[in-house]
């Protein structure tokens, strides 16, 4: 059986669009990460499962039963909000104990549930701290406590990491990622950012314009974007899509960029259509080389990383282009560089921004 | 340039400003230093010369009076009671009016807030006349409920409840909404324990607004034994000041306001921190 399963779900608030036609099915015990920029209605979706917003039109299951109808406390479901929303006049363990008192259940069953979870998240010290005597790492824990504790049968993250320091979102990343592995529920985040997303998440939803543009496994998601849209927000950096136009080949699809260069793609050529298409690289399939390469550029910006360097150039026609080079690259700014186009890992764009793919991706 | 109170933190203040506010201080306290001598002093002796409290010998014999008349421990106690149910009046309909116009969505939200809004720009003056009209149809003069009621139209607390209650973050109703709460358990256990700065800055200033009340418990009390402390006191100065004296009216002044005074400083910090809060918005 699935766990949750949204059907026709759509939302505006006044004229304004904010999700058209959604569905999706998450299987048991699936983490599920919703990606997109802000304001593409991921939040909007993660509270109308939740019940703190109501869907114009459309229907939300959890394990059988139909529940937006329901009120928020009765779904089944608990949420990890952005800001943690601790109640801030409790304890951490008056705040973990509230909504099972509402439940009514009993003292006993509250305390073996409070351990039990202040255990695994390692917060047993803490327990008779209100949260303004916490830091920021400590609260989010409680906050996943007071989730925990209530054994529901979905759990939603409203951008988890997103108020933690650099080296802490780290960290946590890596224990939510253990956490996931000890929990009995689905669990739907909300995130716009890729990496939380492609670590943590068996599949990622990918969300823009109202819409759902993309659901699959993270190196799916990756290696075979659906459209120009997820190949440009999925990866660090943005995939670089040049206008080019289709030449002759026999099997596979070559592609004429704006200097006249030519790219020897795995596209096959069976149905594309004629005229300007979009040929999307990502920097590591475009490297910097001593020798001849396939096109040459000029040299706007040197990003030096430790383990790579990104070089951000434009083409002769004026195209902006991301490669790679060497962890000591030896480019420097204004240097006009031969770039070695790798054809085969290319992917191709339709007019309207489709994808159309590799025979072997 | 660094204000006064700032030096006086910084332990920094020259002789001349402390002699500036020592001087402040006592135009202030004199009053209240007279008020007390008299009070202490036998009646006849300040028939002659009021300048007699000045030196001894002190008695507390007014004081014994005080309580030798019954009237005025009633008075007391009706101050008390009006003082209180308007306290706790205003303090549960603030809250409750704050909580709906901050967090729920009804019809005619925004024009009811501005009509308690205007209500704000209405003095008590100007609706005394139909007031009394409307109290004396109800037969409610010479009640508690005539004396306290009128104190509960608070669109101040209205307005401070719904400005403090928006303050808080709406991320706590919905953590509680998941956690099952229903609207009032979110009220009672979520957002009022959080107002509690402001409540306890509304109580003060409504305790202290309804015990020095003068004008409507002198229109709607009419019988002395439904008299507050402020009316049965100025009753009193106009019938006996000349023959019981001065020194028993004093007495009576301190003990009206030894409540307030209790009340001053116990929540001296709410009080200030109102005050500094009225002055920074």
């Amino acid at each position: 059986m699935a766990s949750l399963q949204l059907t026709g779900i759509r939302k505006s608030f006044g004229a304004t669009p904010v999700l058209d036609d959604i569905n999706l099915t998450l299987e048991q015990r699936e983490f599920i990460a919703f990606l997109g920029p802000s304001g593409s209605g991921k939040s909007t979706l993660l509270r109308i499962i939740a019940g703190l917003e109501s869907a114009d039109s459309g229907e939300v299951w959890l394990e059988g039963r139909r529940i937006d109808t329901l009120a928020p406390g009765e779904r089944g479901i608990a949420m990890v909000f952005q800001h943690y929303a601790l109640y801030p006049h409790m304890s951490a363990r008056e705040n973990m104990a509230f909504g099972l008192k509402n439940a009514r259940v009993s003292k006993d069953e509250i305390d073996r549930r409070i351990a039990a979870a202040a255990a695994v998240l390692e917060i047993t010290p803490l327990l008779d701290r209100k949260p303004a005597e916490m830091s920021g790492g400590q609260r989010q824990r409680v906050a996943i406590g007071r989730a925990l504790v209530k054994e529901p049968k979905l759990f939603l993250l409203d951008e988890p990491l997103s108020n933690l320091d650099a080296a802490l979102r780290l960290r946590t990343r890596v224990e939510l990622a253990q956490l996931k592995q000890k929990v009995d529920a689905a669990v739907i985040m909300v995130t716009h950012d890729q990496a939380e997303a492609m670590t943590l998440a068996d599949r990622i939803v990918v969300i823009n314009d109202c819409e759902i543009q993309q659901v699959g496994p993270p190196m799916e998601i990756y290696s075979r974007p659906a459209n120009s849209f997820v190949a440009q927000f999925v990866g660090s950096p943005a995939m670089s899509l040049l206008p080019a136009t289709l030449v002759e080949g026999r099997e596979f699809a070559s592609l004429k960029l704006g200097d006249g260069s030519v790219v020897h793609t795995k596209v096959p050529l069976a149905g594309l259509p004629g005229g300007e298409l979009r040929l999307g690289l990502r920097p590591e399939a475009v490297r910097v080389t001593d020798t001849k390469g396939t096109t040459k550029a000029k040299v706007d910006l040197v990003e030096r990383l430790g383990e790579r360097t990104l070089i951000y150039a434009h083409l002769a026609g004026g195209q902006q282009i991301i490669g790679e080079d060497e962890p000591y690259s030896q480019v420097r700014l204004g240097d006009e560089v031969q770039l070695a186009i790798d054809g085969e890992s290319a992917h191709l764009f339709g007019p309207d921004g489709v994808a159309f793919h590799r025979a072997d991706a | 340039m660094p204000t006064v109170a700032a030096n006086i933190r910084r332990g920094r203040l020259t002789p001349l400003g402390w002699g500036g506010l020592i001087f402040g201080a006592l135009i202030m306290v004199a009053p209240l230093l007279w008020t007390l001598l008299l009070s202490l002093k036998n009646n006849s002796e300040l028939v002659g010369h009021s300048g007699a409290a000045l030196h001894g010998p002190y008695t507390f014999e007014n004081y014994v009076a005080i309580f030798g008349n019954s009237l005025t421990t009633r008075w007391l106690l009706n101050s008390a009671i009006v003082a209180l149910g308007q306290t706790a009046g205003v303090l549960i309909l603030a809250s409750l009016a704050g909580y709906a116009f901050a967090r729920l969505e009804f019809p005619f939200r925004r024009t009811l807030f501005v009509i308690v809004l205007l209500g704000l720009a209405v003095p008590s003056q100007a609706v005394i006349l139909p007031q009394h009209e409307l109290f004396a149809w109800l037969h409610l003069h010479n009640s508690y409920p005539g004396l306290i009621l009128p104190g509960l139209v608070a669109p101040f607390g209205v307005f401070f409840m719904t400005t403090y209650m928006r303050g808080i973050p709406r991320e706590l109703d919905e953590a509680a909404m998941l956690d099952g709460a229903s609207r009032w358990t979110i009220f009672w256990k979520v957002i009022v324990p959080l107002t509690i700065p402001a409540q306890s800055t509304l109580a003060v200033f409504t305790f202290l607004g309804a015990w020095n009340d003068y004008w409507w418990p002198l229109i709607s009390a009419t019988r002395s034994d439904m008299y507050t402390l402020t009316v049965g006191l100025a009753a009193a100065q106009m019938n006996y000041a000349q023959t019981s004296g001065l020194g028993y009216l004093m007495a009576q002044a301190v003990f009206a306001s030894i409540p307030i005074f209790i009340v001053y400083i116990v929540f001296q910090k709410q009080i200030v921190r109102a005050m500094a809060g009225a002055a920074l918005q």
